[in-house]
């Protein structure tokens, strides 16, 4: 079982919509302690239900359009039933609804790390204030897994 | 005064649609029409592209079936150079067929669509999701979990990703099965067996308290057409096609993927980009026919290992001759999660399964190809033309979902007609005439990138343009 999940989220053909998935090949090298499983997918799916449950910490990460290019987010997440009626979106809050649901635990702590994008078009690359914060972002996912709290919101 | 109902997007299917309704003057319904609104253009923009760039191409039309489109491809490419490939690369090519009928039947049915079945036809939306049905019934939930991880697990294992691998090769696989990945998955199958059973025992009660959707959900005689083996089962990955009648009649049989421009033919309509595949020698619209899991169990005499077979008695027991209400595409659904499973068992046992030997190569030989396997929504068709340097000149896909164009539509059609009566709109009425499109596992937009949680809106419009009764579904 692994101590800490880190489930990574975006599209790397569409610019900086491939920021969380950065984030994770570089922890993916070395950058984070064995016992953490790092995925990095297009979506967070149902599936995810089950090892999240096994996991004391899990970290999301993902892009945002809503945050200035560079910026970064964290908050701490509660389960929370999702109401979507469609399977390709599935919530972090709803994921850790599922794995209350179904497996009948949630990790102890769970956070939700974005990044903010400057563009989404059709593309590979990241733009300059995106790659100028992933090595932040890295720094507080370390901080996380190792413990650290957030003050409350 | 005649009225339309718009029923626009058509929610818990892969793609986007909408779906019309034209009143008479008596309130009922005359006309049902279903819109596929997108218009993806693939089989323009790979002209001049290498032909051997054509698998990994094509397999990102779709997020979930792209397994389908890279063996379709992959087979075209392999009648390209004129080709067979290596015993171990055919079967290890068979598994991850398989494997992708797992994960997609299992989305379809314990996703999509179990929610309906938990909850009920008339439940609240807001209820009746994913997240409903986890809540009313977690084991079921658990095992589609695990079914559908199981799935993407055999494909990650043969093909490096679960999603748009590039593993398959005109000519073969590029990387033969390990010996240790092989008794990994080994080893998780009787699990797997056992919930896909659980399943079958619960929805074959559970399927009782919908006798009036079974009676009504694209329920009428049409053709099935499927690929069948030289001995007579299902071929998923091989064989020849065959077309059969509600009757159990064979009607063609033995008939070529290649020669298919000689009995298929291809209508258009304008109000849908998604084309209405017919079988031409009994015209256009009389040539309707069904394919995917209901048609592929109503082709065959047998199902071809143990415990699907005994599965399958029971569901050919159903009715007389064909089965032919579209609701069981759900319960043929499960059956071939359990007939894959065993398939799957039996290929990996075979010692052949970790041969080294995985791929040949040789030079372009023919100047055109066409490559033919089972989708999990049905028959899938890929011919491209190439010109002497290799590069394709002319390309054409008959996917699953568009050979059940005209039964989906006549479906809508006859659910609408029976639980669409008054001038208001109940939410009932509008899951049912989704439902029925549901059933069939549609794959429209073949992307997983559309929008997330999205507003529903019928809307009952006069002739005149006056709005007569609305119903919002909020995101």
């Amino acid at each position: 079982m692994n101590r800490a999940l880190v489930l990574a989220c975006g599209n790397d053909l569409r610019g900086d919509d491939g920021a969380a998935l950065q984030v994770a090949k570089c922890l993916r090298n070395g950058l984070c302690e064995p016992d953490t499983c790092i995925c990095a997918e297009q979506q967070w799916t149902p599936e995810m239900a089950e090892p999240i449950s096994k996991a004391e910490v899990v970290i999301f990460l993902d892009a945002s359009a809503s945050l200035s290019p560079g910026e970064i987010a964290c908050r701490q997440l509660q389960p929370e039933a999702g109401g979507t009626t469609f399977t390709h979106e599935t919530s972090p809050e709803g994921l850790l609804s599922l794995a209350k649901e179904l497996y009948g635990v949630h990790p102890e702590r769970a956070f939700l790390i974005t990044v903010g994008g400057a563009a989404f078009d059709l593309g590979k690359g990241l733009s300059k204030p995106v790659r100028q914060a992933i090595p932040h972002a890295i720094e507080r996912v370390k901080a996380l897994l190792s413990g650290v709290t957030l003050p409350p919101s | 005064m005649s009225k339309t109902i718009t029923i626009d997007p058509v929610t818990r299917i892969e793609g986007h649609a909408k779906i019309t309704l034209q009143l008479d003057d008596r309130g009922e319904v005359s006309e049902a029409y279903f819109h596929v609104t997108q218009f993806r253009g693939f089989e323009k923009f790979c002209v001049g592209r290498p032909f051997y760039e054509m698998p990994y191409l094509m397999e990102r039309i779709c997020g979930i079936c792209p397994v389908s489109h890279l063996l379709a491809s992959a087979k075209a490419c392999d009648a390209l150079l004129a080709m067979k490939v290596p015993k171990p690369a055919g079967k290890l090519r068979r598994i991850l067929n398989l494997a992708q009928l797992i994960q997609s039947h299992a989305l379809s049915f314990f996703y999509l669509s179990a929610p309906d079945f938990i909850l009920g036809m008339d439940a609240d939306p807001k209820e009746r999701n994913l997240f409903g049905l986890m809540h009313k019934n977690p084991e079921l939930g658990r095992g589609g979990i695990r079914l559908r991880q199981f799935g993407q697990r055999i494909i990650e294992t043969l093909a490096g990703k679960r999603i748009h691998p590039a593993w398959v090769v005109p000519g073969g696989v590029n990387e033969p099965l390990t010996v240790e990945k092989r008794d990994k998955l080994l080893q998780q199958i009787p699990e797997a067996i056992q919930i896909a059973q659980k399943a079958l025992a619960w929805f074959k009660v559970e399927f009782e308290k919908f006798r009036e959707e079974i009676r009504m959900f694209a329920n009428f005689p049409s053709l099935f057409l499927g690929l069948v083996t030289v001995d007579d089962r299902a071929g998923y990955y091989e064989g020849k096609l065959r077309f059969t009648d509600s009757l159990g009649n064979i009607v063609a049989d033995k008939l070529e993927a290649a020669d298919y421009p000689q009995y298929l033919g291809e209508a258009v309509e304008p109000f849908t980009f998604m084309k209405f595949p017919y079988y031409k020698p009994l015209g256009y619209p009389d040539g309707i026919y069904r394919v995917g899991p209901l048609a592929r169990l109503n082709l065959v005499d047998n199902c071809g290992t143990p415990l699907a077979q005994q599965e399958w008695v029971e569901f050919r027991a159903l009715e007389r001759n064909a089965v032919n209400s579209s609701f069981h595409y759900h319960y043929a659904r499960l059956i071939e999660i359990l007939f894959a499973l065993e398939h799957i068992q039996e290929y990996l046992l075979d010692p052949i399964i970790t041969e080294s030997h995985a791929r040949y190569s040789a030079s372009l030989n023919n100047l055109e190809g066409v490559g033919c396997c089972e989708a999990p929504r049905g028959t899938l068709i890929h011919h491209y033309r190439v010109d002497e340097q290799g590069l394709i000149t002319w390309a054409n896909l008959i996917i699953a979902t568009g050979h059940n164009n005209l039964a989906m539509n006549r479906g809508i059609l006859q659910v609408a007609k029976h639980f669409v009566h008054s001038e208001k709109l109940s939410e009932g009425m509008l899951n049912r005439v989704e439902a029925v499109i549901r059933a069939f596992d549609p794959c429209l937009s073949c992307s997983t990138h559309a929008d997330g949680q999205m507003p529903l809106k019928i809307r009952l419009v006069s002739s005149e343009g006056k709005q007569i009764d609305e119903i919002c579904r909020e995101p």
